[in-house]
């Protein structure tokens, strides 16, 4: 350290020797800018026209122009979205100190509201939320992936990059990315990082998954601004064993192991769980950019397998504890651990240019509590208590510079020469070996309290932290030392009150939510000790920011096979690191004052049903939804003010709305012939300074059914099989707004009508333990795409065979 | 593939009614009635450009349209031109960087960003929203990247050419390449790779790739070129000038410089057509950039190329590089002096055969509308070194020419588009001679939407 210290200080008298020496003095000036109330102005911006010269107050409202020649400048003070202040000075000393206050005060405060609020936990589905809860029972011993799964869920969409391992997105209502958060048992998936995520995990560790949409209750609170999903884990305490191996097209295997044994005499309990998946997803793809490049330049259209798209991945869970003892129901400790490798085959969208050997490598090793208790001390107090510690990684490896083409092959130039980019490294941006890694903590805690049959609190506390480090073992010490980093701490207290009243026919919850948020910037910089020696010195800056925000959930039984169920929330989700702090490889700074995205979410359901005449059984039920965004975040149009400098930093742009509904339809005959229908429509907008448009690139009308149809005894007396056949469509939508009545070249942009229509059927043998399924995908193999331009897998076949023990 | 689409919604209601439930379907009503082919009547094509809003008003992500009418047409107020509703949607995934060919009959484009980002394209104007398509497909993605910084070479519409630099910051190991500790920031390595295209044939002509460096003294303080742009022929057509902008690092940390100062002009010189044996020349009349932004930025005129700068402290200056290659320093417009205004930023130009030009530009007084700064038209003498704000069109504070990128130069006289953001407005054609202007066709706008030129 001293070495880089001493050679830092000789670096720097180098520098500021061998500067142009100045013919005229030049000046500083130093001001701090306050708020008509006197409160400082953070992260105004101070700028000098002649000669440009541009910075940003800090937290205390203070700031610095340095190196002004002596004469008259017009300071101007600008905060985003006011008028620019000017004022006059003259320097002709070194120093000049200003002092300005703004005609205006900052409008950005929060109305501060308050919730006293108790809660329930239990039959969530019947308070009024709009809620979906999928089972995983049936998915589980056939050939479908957890996304799958989710993606036929009503008001669910899922846009993936590919095949298995690939890149999701979720949406809830219309919101997507950061307003829908994914849990584990009510811990943040984030922490897991994406080896143990979404496409890892298998439908059998799974018990269920709850979709809230719009309004989300306390057990989940967090920073969920359009809804969150919760994977809910096995938690039964019987012993059991099951295990299950599938094989199918593109060399996709995946296989997983799930058992727990439990002493019955001490309540001792082991319970492990594995996986593992591995895809070549080598499916064939075509279209426009699948081409092969000859010389000069000239395309040849090929129908190509994907050559660097493989995945894998592999992780398990150990828990060891006791399980319905006196003092427990589960006390578990134990450990999730998960590694993966994806190969990533282009970037956002499929291009001329194919990636080789470009991958993403990451492990996550958490060590897990959980802790559960029904009447603990007293007759209606509930104690939950879920936490991870540990730490998790990723890497992007691209260090191949040379070119290749949708054959696979070394690509050639136009003089038929294999090239090498000239950004030596497949995907534009230069060489990597970029690692992130992070430590990761996060606790979530329930307690619940019955105070008699029809009222009942509950409080949760949620914290999650991140504490993230970055380097590039292709970067230099230097550069690597000077990267600033970013930590992360979150706490959320959630109060809930829950009633039942006129007979159970009406339920109601209130809740209030308390966020908390603090981050910490960590930025390396030169300083000079006493001596006058150049030392790294780490600039430490927080933000530390606190919202609230609250909502119901009611429903009543106006009969007993019709129930109206409303909720609504006032919801958040906080500003990243990033939209706080900036990013210096990205050229966008800090902006301390912005603003959390906010949303007004209502939801408006019926459920009818369930109907039974004769041996049919039906029921219907509708969610009429809105979401009222504002403060959405995001980045500022480039200007000729913007474009060279690092001046961009996120602000609070403007509003947006999803308005929609979802419906669901079931349908049963004599249990044994199975329907179930549902769709999606809604519509987005959002108003940018004033101005409305429709979101684009949305897909905005979704239908999927399915049906089953079980025969018993066909084969062998007491066993079952069952035909399944699902459909999912999508409706056209285009990656441009809307354009004009009588456009043309408008298809360019289309992501086309899509309907995949899969097959499958599962044999139960008599003994109950055995069963085999196979299912077919995209039976017609028609060309699918969840993003423009970017083709998913065609006609698939897989074959499964689980095994299962319950009782020994 | 419409009838498929039908057949598909329909299948999926099938199936919803197979589950009795009555679904209502949407008004798939998506025949659009047809122009008829407008027939040129005389003279050539004028091509207006029009960028749509994408989620900013101004930012002209929405789709770049295109529409052509005839120069009469264009010269007619009572004409008006709807490209956002009859337009063609030009093949482009962010705002397209388009250009013509000199006599307008051509449009040709290569798509920025996306699945076809790099991809060349060729039009044969045909009047309205009919454009048809010739030549074969080629990119210059594996060159210079799906989003390429491109221009039409002056060579009688043959060549066009696009450039990419990356870099790479350097540090010396101090002779320990096993301890690092000791490293120090020696230069960063800008590399520039360099296309041309042969428009005629739809075929890449060459690509070279070479080292950039600046001087040792100014590398040592950490300036290096991190942005080029603006590829131009000299007279002799064997040289090729590139604009470039200049940024700097903190030698001590080798992290980025946002407050420094700023160097003399420089432009990469190199071989022509070979691509090769780049130098950089400096400007001692001007300071700040010359890789311009999306329209072209310096021109052959009189047998010297004369250069637009950007982010000149003291207002932006038109530089002049001579027959020799080198920037004539004895030659100094500066349009702050020109137009008595502070801060002038050349934001477009475009001189016709005469040396007279048109200038869009900003200043200091500029207002700040929805888009950015206002912009303005200046007519400009190149030999008399004077710039004159053109009062005749109307300046909007919602007016912003930031992403202005085509001109129609037709003898002395010079096509431009105006419309405020979200506002209609005209075509506007100046004699340069004679400083006229007439107003001509009503362009029609659409909310949060602009024009980015005539070609």
């Amino acid at each position: 350290m001293l070495k880089i210290v001493s050679v830092l200080s000789l670096l720097l008298s180098f520098s500021a020797f061998s500067q142009p020496a100045e013919n005229t003095k030049t000046g500083t000036v130093t001001g701090t800018v306050y708020f008509k109330n006197g409160n400082p102005v953070a992260a105004a911006s101070v700028f000098t026209e002649k000669p440009i010269k541009h910075v940003y107050t800090n937290d205390k409202g203070f700031f610095t122009l340095e190196d002004l020649p002596y004469g008259n400048y017009t300071i101007a003070i600008k905060y985003y979205g006011k008028e620019i202040e000017k004022i006059t000075i003259k320097i002709d000393k070194q120093n000049t100190q200003i002092k300005h206050t703004l005609n205006y005060n900052e409008t950005n405060e929060l109305n501060e509201v308050l919730v006293n609020g108790k809660t329930k936990e239990t039959e969530i589905e019947t308070q009024g939320f709009a809620v979906n809860v999928i089972k995983t029972e049936e998915a589980s011993i056939r050939n479908i992936q957890t996304n799958e799964l989710l993606n036929t869920s009503v008001g669910v969409k899922i846009r993936q990059n590919g095949g298995l391992g690939s890149e999701v997105s979720y949406s809830l209502n219309g919101l997507s990315g950061s307003a829908v958060r994914i849990f584990i048992d009510g811990i943040p998936i984030s922490m897991y990082g994406s080896s143990f995520n979404l496409n890892s995990i298998p439908t059998s560790m799974i018990k269920n998954i709850e979709v809230y949409k719009g309004v989300v209750p306390v057990h989940l609170a967090d920073d969920a601004l359009g809804g969150a999903i919760n994977v809910v884990l096995h938690q039964d305490a019987k012993t059991n064993l099951n295990a299950s191996v599938s094989y199918g097209s593109f060399n996709t295997l995946q296989a997983n192991l799930n058992g727990l044994y439990r002493f019955e005499k001490t309540g001792f309990t082991v319970k492990a769980s594995l996986f593992h998946n591995y895809s070549d997803n080598d499916y064939k793809v075509s279209g426009r950019s699948v081409v092969v490049t000859g010389l000069g330049g000239v395309q040849t259209p090929i129908t190509a397998r994907r050559f660097n798209d493989a995945y894998r991945s592999t992780g398990g869970m150990v828990q060891v504890g006791y399980t319905d003892v006196k003092w427990a129901d589960q006390f578990l400790i134990g450990v999730t651990g998960s590694d993966d490798y994806k190969e990533v085959q282009h970037g956002a969208f499929m291009t001329i240019t194919p990636y080789k050997d470009r991958f993403l490598e990451s492990n996550a090793l958490l060590a897990n509590l959980t802790y559960q208790k029904k009447d603990l001390f007293t007759k209606g107090l509930d104690v939950k208590v879920n936490s991870v510690y540990g730490k998790r990684n990723r890497s992007v490896n691209d260090t191949v510079s040379w070119a290749y083409s949708w054959n696979g092959d070394r690509a050639i130039d136009f003089r038929g020469d294999e090239y090498q980019y000239t950004w030596r490294s497949q995907q534009e941006g230069g060489p990597t070996l970029a690692k992130i890694d992070r430590k990761v903590a996060s606790v979530r805690t329930g307690v619940s309290y019955d105070i008699n049959k029809n009222n009942k609190i509950t409080a949760n506390h949620f914290y999650s932290g991140i504490d993230r480090e970055d380097s590039d073992a292709l970067r230099s010490v230097l550069e690597n030392t000077f990267k600033g980093t970013r930590d992360l701490h979150k706490n959320i207290y959630a109060l809930s009150y829950e009633l039942s009243a006129i007979e159970n026919k009406l339920k109601a919850s209130v809740f209030g939510k308390l966020y908390q948020q603090k981050i910490i910037s960590i930025d390396p910089d030169i300083a000079q000790d006493e001596d006058g020696n150049a030392i790294v010195v780490d600039e430490i800056v927080n933000s530390n920011k606190k919202y609230e925000g609250y909502g119901f959930a009611t429903s009543y039984a106006v009969s007993p096979d019709f129930t109206v169920l409303a909720s609504a929330e006032k919801a958040i989700r906080l500003p990243n690191e990033t939209e706080v702090f900036g990013n210096d490889g990205d050229n966008v700074v800090a902006n301390p004052s912005i603003n959390p995205e906010q949303s007004n979410n209502y939801n408006l359901g019926f459920r009818f049903g369930s109907y039974k005449i004769k041996k049919h059984e039906f029921s219907i039920a509708t969610n009429l939804f809105t979401r009222n965004i504002k403060d959405r975040i995001g980045l500022p149009i480039e200007t000729s003010l913007n474009i060279d400098d690092e001046l961009i930093l996120y602000v609070n742009q403007g509003s947006g709305t999803s308005k929609g509904i979802d419906a669901q339809f079931n349908y049963t005959y004599n249990k044994n012939f199975g329907v179930n229908f549902n769709l999606s429509r809604f519509s987005l907008n959002i108003v940018n300074n004033g101005i409305e448009i429709d979101v684009p690139n949305t897909p905005f009308f979704t239908m999927n059914g399915n049906l089953r149809y079980s025969f018993k005894d066909i084969f062998q007396k007491k066993s079952r099989l069952n035909l399944f056949y699902t459909m999912y469509f999508t409706d056209e939508f285009s990656y441009l707004p809307e354009q004009g009545t009588n456009t043309v070249g408008d298809e360019f942009f289309k992501v086309p009508t899509q309907l995949v229509q899969d097959f499958g059927f599962s044999y139960a043998f008599p003994n109950k333990r055995l069963v085999a399924s196979f299912d077919i995908k995209n039976i017609f193999d028609e060309p699918v795409y969840d993003n423009l331009s970017v083709q998913k897998p065609g006609r698939a076949f897989y074959f499964k065979l689980n095994y299962s023990i319950h009782k020994f | 593939m419409k009838r498929n689409f039908i057949h598909k919604k329909t299948f999926a209601i099938a199936f919803a009614c197979i589950g009795l439930l009555a679904s209502c379907s949407s008004d798939d009503n998506g025949d659009n009635p047809t122009v008829d082919p407008v027939e040129p009547t005389a003279g050539r094509w004028i091509t207006v450009a029009a960028a749509k809003m994408g989620d900013n008003p101004g930012d002209g992500n929405g789709g770049t349209l295109i529409y052509s009418v005839t120069s009469e047409d264009a010269k007619d107020p009572s004409v008006s031109i709807d490209a956002f509703n009859n337009g063609l949607i030009v093949p482009s995934n962010r705002t397209a960087r388009l250009q013509s060919s000199e006599d307008g009959s051509t449009m040709f484009n290569i798509s920025y960003a996306g699945d076809t980002g790099g991809n060349y394209t060729k039009y044969n104007v045909e009047g309205g929203q009919n454009f048809t398509k010739i030549g074969t497909e080629v990119s210059i993605a594996p060159y210079v990247g799906t989003a390429p910084r491109w221009i039409k070479l002056f060579d009688g519409d043959k060549t066009g050419s696009a450039v990419y630099v990356s870099t790479e910051h350097q540090f010396d190991d101090n002779g320990t390449p096993d301890d690092a500790t000791d490293d120090t920031y020696s230069r960063t390595e800008a590399t520039m790779g360099v296309v041309t295209l042969d428009l005629e044939n739809s075929s890449i002509k060459n690509f070279e790739e070479s080292s950039i460096p600046l001087t040792p003294e100014e590398e040592a303080l950490g300036y290096y070129i991190s942005r080029i742009d603006m590829p131009t022929l000299n007279a002799a057509k064997d040289k090729l000038y590139i604009g470039a902008r200049i940024s700097k690092v903190d030698p001590a940390t080798a992290e980025s410089d946002s407050d420094f100062e700023i160097l003399g002009s420089k432009t990469i010189v190199l071989d022509y057509p070979s691509l090769t044996n780049p130098t950089v020349i400096t400007s001692t009349v001007g300071h700040g950039n010359t890789n311009g932004y999306r329209s072209i930025n310096s021109f052959l005129y009189n047998g010297s190329v004369y250069q637009a700068n950007q982010s000149d402290p003291e207002g932006s200056h038109i530089l002049k590089i001579d027959a020799n290659n080198e920037y004539d320093n004895t030659y100094d417009f500066n349009l702050d002096t020109a137009l008595g205004v502070e801060g002038a930023y050349i934001l477009a130009w475009r001189p016709a055969a005469n040396g007279k030009a048109i200038v869009a530009y900003r200043h200091n007084g500029s207002a700040e509308g929805v888009a950015g700064l206002q912009g303005f038209f200046a007519l400009v003498d190149l030999n008399a070194k004077t710039a004159v704000k053109i009062d005749a069109i109307p300046y909007d504070p919602d007016f912003y020419l930031f992403q202005y990128q085509g001109f129609v130069v037709d003898g002395d006289e010079i096509y431009v588009t105006q419309a405020p953001v979200g506002e209609n407005g005209n075509i506007y054609v100046i004699n340069t001679v004679t400083g006229e202007v007439t107003k001509g066709a009503e362009l029609v706008n659409t909310t949060g939407s602009h024009f980015i030129g005539a070609f």
